[in-house]
């Protein structure tokens, strides 16, 4: 699997807790360890996107 | 036998004569100028009749045309030719003969039909372009192209041309500031010896580039004239011209501004343009779709960027949605909790014994009724601040 699909894919499960959560479709037990995996995911994402940007940024300036 | 004696005179007087009688009239003829050159108005040509296979000369003749008659037809042949009589021009003349005692024998020129010039030249033309497709270089030039950056320019023109100067100007005047370096390889670019001299500047101009290996010196050349007086462009149709043309290993473009039909080196080098200022322009139009694609794929790659930040807006607010949901399912609970709370409170017994009610407990039950009782049973009372023991009597 490629780092976008991994990207998309985390994507996806992060709106899922979310859209869940924000229904209440939870149990409070569930509550904690849907949690972490939603500030895991976060983090997935963010960290994918700050490496491309700097891929980016490097590919510009070698462009200028 | 000394009375038959004549003076040189007399003789030449007779052939003058015998000539005037012969031949009286006008006659047209073919050949091939081997000199030709005015003076005092008046126009002195050599004649001359080759052999076509061995090109040896098998006929000879001057022939003059006087002021007069050259005023009228001179400026008729070089505009219907393009080109000014001159050595090498196969001609169609009427003449007559002319016997002078003192100057020999010359064919005086009455009329000239530039048309049969012109089938001639277009002949050698049509030849020149058949051999060098047979040579298999009239192509060679439009396989290469102008580069993508192509700024140093070798130009070959007159030094002093009124077209030189046209072309540094457009291109130091160019509107997107662009820097161009020309080197000028000067040439002569009319009369006969175009050939010798174009040639000579490109061989100059493939040995800068020789010189330095790590980079060639020029990106292309440019061969332009413009600002002559006369539109003479016969120079510019010689076979081994277009050869070194056709095969030089720079992408050429020629300016050498003409209406006519195109000239052969125009048909074999890379781009042809109609004058030196258009051959700049040409050069920085080149430069100036370099620029817009550069600009174009700037463009692109920070649309890229906005990509990631378009995608770090719906993280962060991805996140924002869960911190609001976490916080309100908490909230929602401890409400709740607090809800349960109150309710349990009213359940307080202490409650009621604050608010003056008491209970009666006995075996560590509440007593609800007087039956479950019997005389003697100790029960408790408990009251608000305390329990009094009693005995049922």
């Amino acid at each position: 699997m490629n780092e976008n699909a991994k990207y998309e894919e985390a994507l996806a499960q992060l709106e899922t807790i979310v859209r869940k959560m924000e229904n209440n479709e939870y149990t409070i037990d569930e509550l904690t360890v849907q949690l972490k995996t939603a500030q895991q995911l976060i983090k997935v994402c963010r960290d994918k996107l700050t490496k491309t940007e700097a891929e980016l940024l490097e590919e510009q300036s070698k462009g200028q | 036998m000394s009375d038959n004696r004549y003076t040189l005179r007399q003789l030449n007087m007779m052939v003058r004569d015998a000539i005037e009688m012969q031949m009286p009239d006008e006659y047209w003829v073919e050949a091939e100028l081997s000199e030709c050159r005015e003076r005092g108005g008046h126009c002195y040509m050599e004649l001359i009749e080759k052999d076509e296979q061995t090109n040896t000369p098998v006929a000879r003749a001057s022939a003059k045309c006087w002021r007069q008659t050259w005023q009228v037809l001179q400026p008729h042949f070089e505009r219907v030719t393009g080109q000014p009589l001159h050595t090498g021009l196969k001609v169609l003349m009427r003449v007559y003969a002319q016997y002078h005692e003192a100057y020999g024998f010359s064919w005086i020129v009455t009329d000239i039909d530039p048309t049969y010039t012109i089938g001639d030249m277009e002949r050698k033309r049509q030849e020149i372009i058949r051999q060098l497709k047979e040579e298999g270089v009239f192509d060679m030039q439009r396989e290469l192209r102008i580069p993508l950056f192509a700024q140093r320019i070798a130009v070959i023109s007159a030094a002093g041309a009124a077209g030189y100067g046209d072309f540094c100007r457009q291109l130091e005047e160019n509107e997107y500031g662009f820097k161009f370096e020309v080197t000028l390889f000067p040439a002569i670019m009319q009369g006969e010896q175009v050939e010798k001299s174009i040639i000579a500047a490109l061989n100059d101009i493939y040995s800068h580039s020789a010189e330095s290996t790590q980079q060639r010196a020029f990106d292309c050349v440019v061969i332009i004239r413009g600002g002559g007086a006369t539109a003479d462009l016969s120079g510019f149709d010689t076979l081994a011209l277009a050869e070194n043309v056709a095969q030089f290993p720079l992408p050429i473009i020629t300016g050498i501004g003409h209406d006519r039909d195109e000239s052969i080196l125009d048909m074999v080098s890379n781009t042809r343009v109609k004058t030196p200022t258009a051959a700049a322009a040409l050069l920085i139009d080149n430069l100036r779709q370099v620029l817009e694609r550069l600009n174009n794929a700037q463009q692109r790659i920070s649309m890229v960027g906005h990509i990631i930040i378009d995608a770090r807006h719906r993280i962060e607010m991805l996140q924002q949605r869960l911190s609001v949901a976490m916080e309100r399912i908490m909230t929602n609970q401890k409400h709740r909790l607090s809800q349960i709370e109150l309710l349990l409170q009213g359940y307080d017994p202490q409650l009621l014994l604050r608010r003056g009610y008491s209970i009666t407990m006995h075996n560590g039950r509440a007593v609800r009724d007087p039956q479950q009782l019997k005389a003697g049973d100790e029960i408790e009372t408990r009251v608000e601040k305390g329990k009094i023991i009693s005995i049922v009597k």
